[in-house]
C-alpha cells in the first residue's frame, strides 16, 4: 500500500467509526422511502438523488467558521463577561443574608438536614456555622450584600440576584463541567462555544471566545470547561495570559520577518487547501482559518492585552497592576476584549474552595482576603461597561459552581483547625447583570438556613436557557447534529427565568 | 305505513357506498397489474365496471335519501352530490369502452384512472360531512398540520394584561388556558385518553377512567393536579414523559386553583395569586427596540459586497432587512467610504463609526438615515458643532459620543430629538464640565461616566 491509499484507508475507517446505530436507522429509513420514491419523482433513475446530495456547496461559514450570523431573534447581549469563582464561594457570607442560622451557630445540625444527603466531606453530625460577615442593604433595591465586597456593594442597583441556584454535582470538575458545558460529563461544547458558534465573532482579528484565568491554578474540570466538545474545534476558548506573552507562542522567533512567515502560512493553507478539496473534511477549513488567524493575531492580540496605555484613573478604578496575573488585569482586559468586539470573555479565579484546612481555606480570614481581589473590580467592571455604554449590549454572569453547606466542615468527622463550609448542590448565589437583564430583582428564596430554595429555584438549565435567550436563541431550537442527533446545550432541560429579564 | 324504509335506506348510505368502492378499486387495479398478458383479466375488469356502476347507483340514491331526510344543506352536499352520479356514470361508459375494445389501451387505463380520482375526492367529501372537516388532520402532530396547510393557532396559554391583571379570571383566562396549551390534544371530546376530556370546566369535572380527577381544596388527592409531579419515569406521569411538559409555574397555577376550592368564578387576586407566577404569561405592551419595516433581508451578493469592503455587517436578527454594520476590522474608514453604505441608507440601523477616520462632514448624510437605531461616534475627530443634525434622526435611541471633543452646549442642541433614550459621552469635555453645570434637565439619559470607588480602609487589610 501506498502511502496515499493508507491515508484513505484510515479515512475510511473513520468515516465507519463514526457511524452509529442512529445513523444506520436514520439511513434505513430515509433511504427506503428514497428508493420508493426515486422512479416516482425522477423517472426511474435510482442514480440522481444520491448524486445531488454529494456535491460539495461551501458557504461563507465553511471557509470562515467565524463569520458572524444575525441572531435567530433579537437578542439584547451581544457579548458575554462570565466571571466563575473556580472553587465555589459562600453564598452565606456574600448575598444570602441567614440571620436564623446566626443563632444555631455551634449547634449541631438537625438531623432533617441530612437525611438522604451525601457531602463531599462532612460526615456524621456536623455544628452549624452562623455568617461570618455583617450583611446589609444597599442601593435602592435594597440588595443585601455582606461587608466582605463593601465596592460591590454600591453597584448591586445593577445586578439581578439568582438566590435559589440548585446544580446536581458536589465535585469541583464535574461541576465547572455542568456548570459551563451543561453536562457533568466530558465531550459537550461550552456555552462559550455555543454562542461563538450560533453568532460567530465581529473582530476577525481576534478569537471569538477568550479566556483569562487568575488565582494560580486553572480549573479542576480542566480546558474542558471552555472545550469546543464536539464542535468544530475552532468554536473552542482561546486562553490568553495577561502576564508575559498574552497567547503563547504566538510571537515569532527571532530572526523570522514577517514576510516569511506570511510566506510560510500560505504554503501550508495551500497544502490543506488540496487536503481539503480531496478529504472534505471542514477541520481542515477550521485548521486552515486558524493560521490565518493567528498571523493576524500577532498585531491585534497584544495590544488589546495591554494595559499599559489605559489612563491612571482606570488603574485605580479597576485596582491594576501591569505585569501581574491578576483578577483586576482581566477585569480591565476583559472591558477591552468586548470593546474589540470579542463574543465571549471568560474569567476563571481560582482559590475559592474555603473548606476550612488551612488559613487560607477558611471562612473568616482567606474569603475575605479572595473577596477583596475581586470586591474593587468586579465593581469597577460594571462602572466601567456602564459609562461606556457597553452594559447595554454585555451581559455579566458572575458565580462558582455550587454553594457552600450552612454547616461547618468536620472532615472525618472531627473539628477543623479553621471555620470552613463544605460544596453544597442545592442552594448558592449568582448574579447577572448589562443586557437585557432587569437590574435591581433578586430572584430565588431559600430556607432559614439557607440550606435549600424553597421558592424560585434556578437550576444550570434554567440559568443556559436564560442566557441564550439574552443573546438572541431559542435554547430548544438552537441545536448541532452530532452522532446522528441533534444536541443542545440545555439537553431536554431549562426553563426560561421571565423575572430576571428587563 | 312502510315510510320508515326511505330514512332506514338513507341511513344505510355511508354502509352501503364502501360496495362501489370496494369493487372498482378491484376493477382499476386489475387494469395495471403488471402481467404481459393483461387482457387476460379484461372480462373481469368489464364485470367489476358494470357491477361498480350498479352499486354506485344504489349508494346514490340511498345518499339522496338520507339528504332528504337527514337535514344536510343543499351547499354541503352538492359536489359530493355531483361527485357520486359522475362515478356512477364513469363506471358504466368505462364498462362500455372495455366491452368494445378486446385489449386493454392506454385509455382505458387512464379513464380508470381518473374514475379512481373522482371516487377518491367523493369518498373523501362524503368522510368529511360524517366525521367533520379535521377528522384527519386532528390526530396528525402539529407540525404535520401545518404543513398540511391547516390553519392551527397553536395553544398559547394564558395572557394576561400588564394593568389589572389581578382581575382576570383565574379558571378562565389562566387554568383553562394551562389545560389547552399542555393537556388538551390527548384529552378533548374526539380524542378522550383515559375517558378525560378536559376541554371545559363540566367535563373535566365529570371525570375520567378512573372516576373523578379533582378534589377541591385537596391538590394532592386531585389526579388533576397529582400526576403532574410525579416523577416524569412514573407511567402514570402526565402528560406522557416524552411530550412538552408543563412550566413549574404553570403546575403551581394548577394547585392554587384546587387548593382554594377550585371555583369556576374567582379572580387571580381573591385566590391570592403573586405576580411572579403569571411573570411569564403576561402581554408586555413593549413596543420593539428597531422601527418595523417591511423591507425584505438584503441579497446575500449586496452583503458580501459589503464584508469584502471591509465592514462587519449582519441582519440586527435573522430574517430582518435591517443591518448593523460596525467599522470593528476597518479604522480605514473615511469619510468618502461613505458611498459603499449609501446603497443600504435605509437598511442602516445599527451603526459604529467608532474609531474610524470619519469627520463632522458625514454628520449631514447620517442625519439622513430613516431607520438608524443606534449610533456609535466614539473616539472620532468629530467637533460636535453640528451634533444638532442628528436631532431629525426620527429613530434614534442609543448615540455614542465616548472619546469625541463635544461639549455640554452641544448636547444640548439634542434636546430637539423625539427619539433619544440615551447619550453617552464619557471621557469628553461636556463629562468634565458636567459636575459644574447644574440641572440640565436632558429628556434623555444623560451618561458621562468618570466613575470611581473612592479608597476604603479595609482596601490593604489582609487577613
Ligand atoms: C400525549 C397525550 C396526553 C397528554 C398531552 C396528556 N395526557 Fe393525560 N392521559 C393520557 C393517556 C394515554 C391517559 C390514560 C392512561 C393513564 O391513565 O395513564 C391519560 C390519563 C390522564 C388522567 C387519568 C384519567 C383517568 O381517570 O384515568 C389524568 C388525570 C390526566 N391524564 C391528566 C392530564 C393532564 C392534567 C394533562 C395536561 C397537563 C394531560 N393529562 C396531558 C395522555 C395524555
Amino acid at each position: 500500500m501506498n502511502s496515499l491509499e493508507k491515508l484513505f484507508a484510515e479515512l475510511a475507517v473513520q468515516k465507519l467509526q463514526h457511524q452509529t446505530r442512529r445513523h444506520f436507522l436514520m439511513d434505513c429509513v430515509s433511504k427506503m422511502g428514497g428508493l420508493a420514491m426515486a422512479p416516482l419523482l425522477f423517472g426511474c433513475e435510482p442514480g440522481k438523488l444520491s448524486k445531488s446530495t454529494s456535491g460539495l456547496q461551501l458557504s461563507e461559514r465553511d471557509l470562515n467558521p467565524l463569520a458572524p450570523l444575525p441572531p435567530p431573534f433579537l437578542g439584547k447581549a451581544k457579548s458575554i463577561i462570565y466571571l466563575h469563582m473556580a472553587g465555589a464561594p459562600s453564598q452565606l457570607e456574600l448575598f444570602d443574608y441567614k440571620p436564623e442560622l446566626a443563632k444555631y451557630h455551634d449547634q449541631a445540625c438537625p438531623e432533617s438536614l441530612l437525611e438522604g444527603r451525601k457531602f463531599a466531606f462532612i460526615r456524621g453530625v456536623p455544628k452549624m456555622l452562623g455568617p461570618q460577615a455583617k450583611f446589609s442593604q444597599h442601593g435602592e433595591s435594597g440588595a443585601w450584600v455582606s461587608d466582605y465586597l463593601p465596592h460591590f456593594a454600591k453597584v448591586a442597583d445593577e445586578v439581578a440576584f439568582l438566590k435559589a441556584m440548585h446544580t446536581d454535582q458536589f465535585n469541583h470538575g464535574p461541576a465547572q463541567l455542568f456548570m459551563q458545558t451543561g453536562s457533568a460529563r466530558l465531550g459537550r461544547p461550552s456555552l462559550g462555544s455555543w454562542v461563538t458558534y450560533g453568532l460567530g465573532t465581529e473582530n476577525q482579528n481576534l478569537p471569538g471566545f477568550v479566556v483569562l484565568t487568575s488565582g494560580g491554578k486553572t480549573p479542576d474540570a480542566g480546558k474542558s470547561v471552555w472545550g469546543s466538545g464536539f464542535l468544530p474545534s475552532v468554536y473552542q476558548g482561546v486562553q490568553c495570559r495577561s502576564k508575559g506573552d498574552p497567547v503563547l507562542y504566538l510571537e515569532d522567533p527571532s530572526g523570522m520577518s514577517r514576510d516569511l512567515k506570511k510566506n510560510v502560512i500560505s504554503a501550508i493553507n495551500q497544502a490543506n487547501q488540496e487536503d481539503f478539496e480531496t478529504f472534505g473534511d471542514p477541520e481542515i477549513l477550521s485548521r486552515i482559518n486558524q493560521y490565518e488567524m493567528a498571523y493576524r493575531m500577532q498585531i491585534e492580540v497584544p495590544e488589546v492585552m495591554n494595559i499599559n496605555d489605559e489612563p491612571e484613573y482606570m488603574h485605580e478604578l479597576y485596582g491594576t497592576k501591569s505585569g501581574e496575573e491578576s483578577f483586576a488585569n482581566n477585569c480591565l482586559l476583559a472591558r477591552k476584549l468586548v470593546e474589540k468586539g470579542v463574543r465571549v470573555v471568560q474569567l476563571y479565579d481560582w482559590g475559592w474552595d474555603t473548606h476550612g484546612t488551612d488559613h487560607d481555606g477558611s471562612i473568616d480570614m482567606g474569603l475575605r482576603n479572595k473577596c477583596r481581589e475581586i470586591d474593587r473590580p468586579m465593581a469597577a467592571l460594571l462602572l466601567d461597561l456602564k459609562q461606556r455604554g457597553l452594559l447595554e449590549e454585555t451581559l455579566v454572569v458572575w458565580g462558582g459552581e455550587f454553594g457552600r453547606t450552612p454547616m461547618q466542615e468536620n472532615r472525618e468527622g472531627k473539628q477543623m483547625g479553621f471555620l470552613g463550609r463544605d460544596h453544597h448542590v442545592d442552594a448558592f448565589t449568582m448574579w447577572m447583570a448589562g443586557g437585557g437583564v432587569k437590574k435591581g430583582t433578586s430572584y430565588g428564596i431559600t430556607d432559614d438556613f439557607g440550606f435549600a430554595g424553597v421558592d424560585e429555584r434556578v437550576s444550570v438549565h434554567d440559568l443556559h436557557a436564560t442566557i441564550l435567550h439574552l443573546m438572541g436563541f431559542d435554547h430548544e431550537k438552537f441545536t448541532y447534529d452530532f452522532q446522528g442527533r441533534p444536541f443542545r446545550l440545555t439537553d431536554v432541560h431549562g426553563e426560561l427565568i421571565h423575572s430576571v429579564l428587563a | 305505513m312502510f315510510d320508515f324504509l326511505w330514512p332506514l335506506f338513507g341511513r344505510m348510505h355511508p354502509l352501503l357506498v364502501h360496495l362501489p368502492i370496494g369493487i372498482l378499486v378491484f376493477g382499476i387495479l386489475l387494469c395495471f397489474l403488471p402481467k404481459k398478458e393483461n387482457h387476460d383479466f379484461l372480462p373481469t375488469i368489464r364485470l367489476a365496471f358494470l357491477l361498480g356502476g350498479v352499486a354506485a347507483l344504489v349508494a346514490g340514491l340511498s345518499g339522496f335519501l338520507q339528504y332528504q331526510f337527514e337535514g344536510f344543506a343543499w351547499e354541503d352536499v352538492q359536489i359530493h352530490l355531483v361527485g357520486g352520479i359522475s362515478t356512477a356514470l364513469g363506471s358504466f361508459w368505462l364498462y362500455v369502452q372495455a366491452k368494445k375494445s378486446d385489449r386493454l389501451d392506454t385509455k382505458i387505463k387512464v379513464s380508470a384512472l381518473g374514475l379512481g380520482l373522482v371516487m377518491t375526492v367523493t369518498g373523501h367529501l362524503g368522510g368529511t360531512l360524517t366525521h367533520g372537516e379535521n377528522y384527519f388532520t386532528e390526530v396528525l402532530p402539529a407540525d404535520f398540520q401545518s404543513l398540511l396547510g391547516a390553519e392551527i393557532e397553536p395553544e398559547k396559554g394564558p395572557q394576561l394584561p400588564e394593568e389589572n391583571w389581578e382581575n382576570a379570571e383565574l379558571y378562565a383566562e389562566v387554568i383553562q388556558p394551562i389545560l389547552n396549551k399542555n393537556c388538551k390534544s390527548c384529552h378533548n371530546p374526539r380524542n378522550k385518553k383515559g375517558e378525560l376530556d378536559l376541554s371545559n370546566l363540566a367535563n373535566l369535572l365529570k371525570g375520567g377512567e378512573d372516576g373523578l380527577v379533582l378534589t377541591a381544596g385537596d391538590a394532592e388527592h386531585s389526579a388533576l393536579f397529582a400526576r403532574l409531579i410525579l416523577p416524569k419515569e412514573d407511567e402514570k406521569h402526565m402528560p406522557p414523559s416524552e411530550k412538552p411538559q408543563p412550566s413549574k409555574e404553570e403546575i403551581a397555577l394548577i394547585e392554587s386553583w384546587i387548593k382554594t376550592g377550585a371555583k369556576e368564578n374567582q379572580t387571580l387576586a381573591e385566590a391570592g395569586i403573586p405576580r411572579k407566577l403569571i411573570e411569564r404569561f403576561i402581554l408586555k405592551n413593549q413596543t420593539p427596540f428597531y422601527p418595523i419595516t417591511q423591507m425584505q433581508p438584503i441579497s446575500a451578493d449586496s452583503l458580501a459586497d459589503l464584508k469584502s469592503s471591509g465592514f462587519f455587517a449582519e441582519a440586527v436578527e435573522s430574517g430582518s432587512g435591517l443591518l448593523k454594520i460596525t467599522c470593528t476590522n476597518f479604522p480605514e474608514f473615511q469619510d468618502k467610504d461613505w458611498e459603499k453604505l449609501a446603497p443600504v441608507k435605509r437598511r442602516l440601523a445599527y451603526l459604529d463609526l467608532g474609531g474610524t477616520q470619519m469627520t463632522d462632514v458625514l454628520l449631514d448624510s447620517l442625519a439622513g438615515l430613516p431607520n438608524l437605531t443606534v449610533l456609535k461616534l466614539n473616539s472620532t475627530a468629530i467637533s460636535g458643532n453640528s451634533l444638532e443634525k442628528l436631532a431629525q434622526l426620527p429613530n434614534l435611541k442609543l448615540l455614542y459620543l465616548n472619546k469625541t471633543q463635544v461639549s455640554l452646549s452641544q448636547i444640548q442642541a439634542l434636546k430637539a430629538s423625539k427619539s433619544l433614550q440615551k447619550v453617552f459621552a464619557f471621557d469628553t469635555p461636556a463629562s468634565t464640565e458636567l459636575p459644574n453645570a447644574g440641572n440640565l434637565n436632558f429628556p434623555f439619559l444623560f451618561e458621562a461616566g468618570n466613575y470611581s470607588l473612592p479608597k476604603l480602609p479595609t482596601d490593604t487589610i489582609v487577613y
